[in-house]
């Protein structure tokens, strides 16, 4: 038995068959309950485990139609729409998900209409029925206000003008419904008998192409699964030429036979149909994920889905057959590189215009890079990449650290000058040489209003006693205002 | 460790035992067999003789024997092959030393003594890496480390590399891996491609996992794909390597600026570099000064403050005793540094109006 907490008082929530056999309802108080039966067992209700529960059902359920939506805390809709004859018919399909269902343990209702309201009304108060279109007068009618999926308040107001069924209210006239218990009543009545259209709409995006295949031997071993991944990615070629595309995202949805549902997604950095490479690409993604995929009993059902599609370039190749083009090498590289090690594996340095040093260089994902592409037609904005013009080239170094480092600067000769030596990671370096200031504001333009001034930096270029070369700066300016805190010194980067 | 060149007296005993110890390294390195030349034959290759070599042994057999006895081996397992299978550094000193530049498809390990010599291995290898460029132009460069690395030395930063080396953004891939593991299977990866001009993978000290075995994979897929793979490790031991070539690499202070009236003082000029040839089948140990020309994307040699040449022993033992005169390499001709004295009088009294800004002081106060 389950209970939560409604109104400062523990009421049941939910409760099993014996306990229903001892009279023990829905809604009821818990004290009560204890009160008839003492050793009943209480567990307190986990809405969030209930709600985790409900999107696996509704994973699983993908295997019957992309089209999943969750209902409420305890309710499904599954758009069957064109996927019956998959399974055998309507009968067939709904019989099978009900078996399986009660095999996992579940007890289940299911309710199969041409409307959502009329098959919610179907579920929820006959328990396996299909109606047919056209049949949802019929069922509805004898069936009390709460199949109509209207607000309690409104059914109450129903009931006490003497409206105790559906059929009631189908048979008042509509007009002084509408202007006394406002249009959602209508709505509802409308969408389950068919005069109005209702979208469910699906949890996930839809694929635009899937492959699916269904085992009947399940399979365990990681080897079967990708030459399972292959053979798919073979069928799924052919549907991609055929509309031109590639696959720029890629998802494999692994069912296991107890109900539970791995989804791997790769991405590619360009359109790709082929299946020896998609193949490739799983695999990377498949060592990395060895140990967090359970295989369990196996698993009986498999899908290669295309998340996202992008209009596919031919290459022409040349006469052996071989298309030359290293760019493929590498983004098809990077790919991997990212299926087994995540997104920020491969990066690509992009300049970006500032004069701040951390942000003139920004590192991107190697797929997000801008690639070489045909100038497209129209007036298009020039990328705001170029380098700030500068008179002469600026010296920078070759390695930037993250963050600025603080180091310790005693003494300086002058007081805006370079140091003489500083303290860096508990080491101190003398300072030989020391070429500088170069002076970098701060970008006011990105400050918010309120924001203090950030202060400006003075970068030096510093040659150690040991020939190193250290790119310092000194953070602020030395004040002479007593109560002003002296300025720091930071480590940025070191030159070659 | 073989020098490229012995000039060796020995006793026929010897250097029997020696022939049969090369001919077993060879017959495991899969080399060809050395080959024997007369000091006559050797004129044939031009300066490839005696430049390599601490000359102290040199001498002191000279002078032991009698000029007719002396014997010169050549190691031809690497210097037999075509020049195009080398680097060329431009300085022919150590392309000398290192049997005609460093090979070029081949695994080269890069080391840095401490991490804070992080700058000059990273500027050493991009400059290996500009060179490469020079030839395969177009092709994108591959930096793995480890996050460790990236964490303790910085990140290459992307506009340094461009005004420096000639390294365009866009043309430096970067690969941060967790893990050593993962960072040696992400290099392992790149350098059997040939769509990269080169891999770079650092990593920081010396990790169990980074051994011989790995490195023999590095090696052998660099070979395979005919593509420069650098290892640069910092602060790592010198542990055993299947890399044909190790340098140890060092800042060397930097020549002041060159001005039309003469090197600026006080100013920090091109990068320079400390190489120490740490393990090399054809060169003894030795110690080179070089320097960049961010200009030309060429090597030159060092013009200033330039370090008489050790007899280095690097930090092992001395390869012969200390006796008998040592001589100095002959000094490289000097390239085109302009001193004080070759300007005219006139010049250096009226700066041009590029130059003038030259002269005050540290460069761009204020």
């Amino acid at each position: 038995m389950i209970s939560h907490r409604d109104n400062n008082t523990q009421r049941i929530a939910a409760l099993d068959e014996r306990a229903e056999a001892l009279k023990l309802k829905r809604g009821m108080g818990i004290a009560d309950a204890r009160a008839m039966h003492p050793s009943i067992d209480v567990v307190e209700a986990d809405a969030e485990a209930d709600r985790r529960l409900l999107e696996g059902l509704a994973d699983w359920c993908d295997r019957y139609t992309p089209l999943v939506a969750i209902d409420g805390e305890d309710g499904l809709f599954l758009d069957v729409t064109g996927c019956t004859h998959l399974f055998g018919g309507e009968r067939a399909m709904q019989d099978e998900i009900l078996t399986r269902f009660f095999q996992q343990g579940f007890d289940v209702r299911a309710g199969l209409a041409s409307t959502p309201g009329a098959a919610w009304a179907a579920a929820r108060f006959h328990g396996d029925r299909i109606v047919a279109g056209g049949e949802e007068e019929a069922l509805l009618a004898p069936l009390p206000l709460s199949a109509l999926r209207i607000a309690p308040e409104t059914r109450a107001s129903l009931e006490s003008v003497g409206l105790r069924t559906a059929g009631a209210v189908m048979a008042a006239p509509r007009a002084p419904l509408a202007r006394r218990f406002g249009a959602t009543l209508l709505l509802r009545l409308d969408q389950a008998l068919g005069r109005l259209d209702e979208a469910v709409s699906p949890r996930l995006p839809v694929a635009p192409l899937s492959i699916e295949r269904h085992l009947a031997e399940p399979i365990m071993l990681t080897d079967d699964i990708e030459r399972l991944i292959s053979r798919l990615a073979v069928a799924l070629k052919s549907d991609l030429e055929r509309r031109g595309e590639g696959a720029r995202t890629l998802a494999l949805l692994l069912f296991r036979v107890d109900g539970a549902v791995s989804r791997i997604a790769v991405g590619t950095s360009r359109p790709m149909r082929e299946p020896r490479l998609i193949q490739r690409l799983f695999h990377e993604r498949l060592t990395a994920l060895e140990q967090n995929i359970d295989a369990g009993f196996g698993f009986d059902l498999v899908r290669l889905s295309v998340l996202s599609v992008a209009a596919f370039d031919m290459a022409q190749g040349d006469l052996t057959g071989e298309v030359a083009d290293d760019d493929a090498d590498v983004a098809l590289f990077a790919d991997r590189v990212r299926a087994r090690l995540g997104e920020a594996a491969v990066l690509k340095p992009v300049v970006v215009e500032s004069h701040l040093p951390e942000r003139a260089v920004a590192n991107v994902p190697f797929a997000e890079a801008p690639q070489r592409r045909a100038p497209a037609a129209g007036r298009v904005a020039p990328p705001r990449t170029a380098p700030p013009m500068t008179i002469y080239p600026l010296e920078r170094p070759v390695r930037l650290f993250r963050s600025p480092e603080p180091i310790e600067v005693p003494a300086t000769e002058i007081p805006e000058g370079p140091p003489m030596n500083f303290r860096w990671r508990r080491a101190l370096y003398r300072v030989a040489r020391a070429e500088g200031p170069e002076r970098i504001a701060a970008e006011w333009w990105r400050q918010l209003p309120g924001e203090e001034k950030a202060p400006t930096r003075d970068y030096y270029r510093i040659e150690d006693s040991e020939g190193r070369r250290y790119w310092l700066y000194r953070q602020g300016l030395y004040s002479s205002a007593s109560q002003a805190a002296p300025p720091r010194w930071f480590m940025h980067g070191v030159f070659a | 460790m073989l020098p490229e060149v012995d000039v060796m007296a020995m006793s026929a005993v010897a250097r029997d035992t020696v022939f049969a110890l090369r001919r077993q390294i060879a017959k495991i390195e899969g080399t060809l067999p050395e080959r024997l030349q007369a000091p006559g034959a050797l004129k044939a290759i031009p300066g490839k003789v005696r430049s390599g070599f601490p000359s102290g042994i040199a001498e002191k057999q000279i002078s032991t024997d009698a000029a007719g006895s002396d014997l010169t081996i050549v190691r031809h397992g690497l210097a037999v092959a075509s020049a195009d299978a080398f680097l060329q550094t431009g300085i022919e000193r150590l392309d000398t030393a290192l049997g005609g530049g460093l090979p070029k498809a081949a695994l080269s390990e890069i080391h840095g003594l401490a991490t804070r010599d992080a700058g000059a291995v990273a500027g050493f290898a991009l400059s290996l890496a500009s060179l490469i460029l020079k030839q395969k132009q177009g092709l994108p460069i591959l930096w793995v480390g480890t996050a460790e690395i990236f964490h303790e030395a910085g990140l290459p930063y992307a506009r340094g590399l461009d005004t420096l080396f000639g390294i365009a953004p866009g043309q430096l891939l970067l690969s941060e891996a967790p893990k050593l593991v993962d960072a040696l299977w992400i290099a392992e990866e790149a350098a059997r491609m040939t769509a990269f001009a080169a891999v770079i993978l650092e990593i920081r000290g010396s990790p169990q996992r980074l051994d011989l075995t790995a490195t023999r994979r590095l090696h052998a897929r660099a070979r395979n794909a005919d593509r420069p793979v650098l290892l640069l490790r910092q602060a790592g031991e010198a542990d055993p390597t299947a890399a044909p070539v190790r340098l140890i690499v060092s800042a060397a202070p930097s020549a002041s600026r060159a001005t039309i009236a003469g090197p600026l003082a006080g100013s920090i000029g091109r990068p320079a570099f400390k190489v120490d040839i740490g393990k090399s089948r054809t060169a003894l140990p030795g110690q080179f000064i070089l320097e960049w020309n961010p200009d030309e994307h060429a090597f030159a040699q060092r013009t200033e403050n330039s370090v008489a040449v050790v007899p280095a022993s690097g930090r092992r033992a001395d390869p012969a005793p200390a006796s008998g005169a040592v001589l100095a390499f002959p000094a490289g001709a000097s390239p085109a540094a302009i001193s004080p004295t070759a300007i005219p009088p006139t010049a250096r009294d009226q700066p041009s109006r590029q130059q003038h800004p030259a002269h005050r002081g540290p460069r761009r106060a204020g």
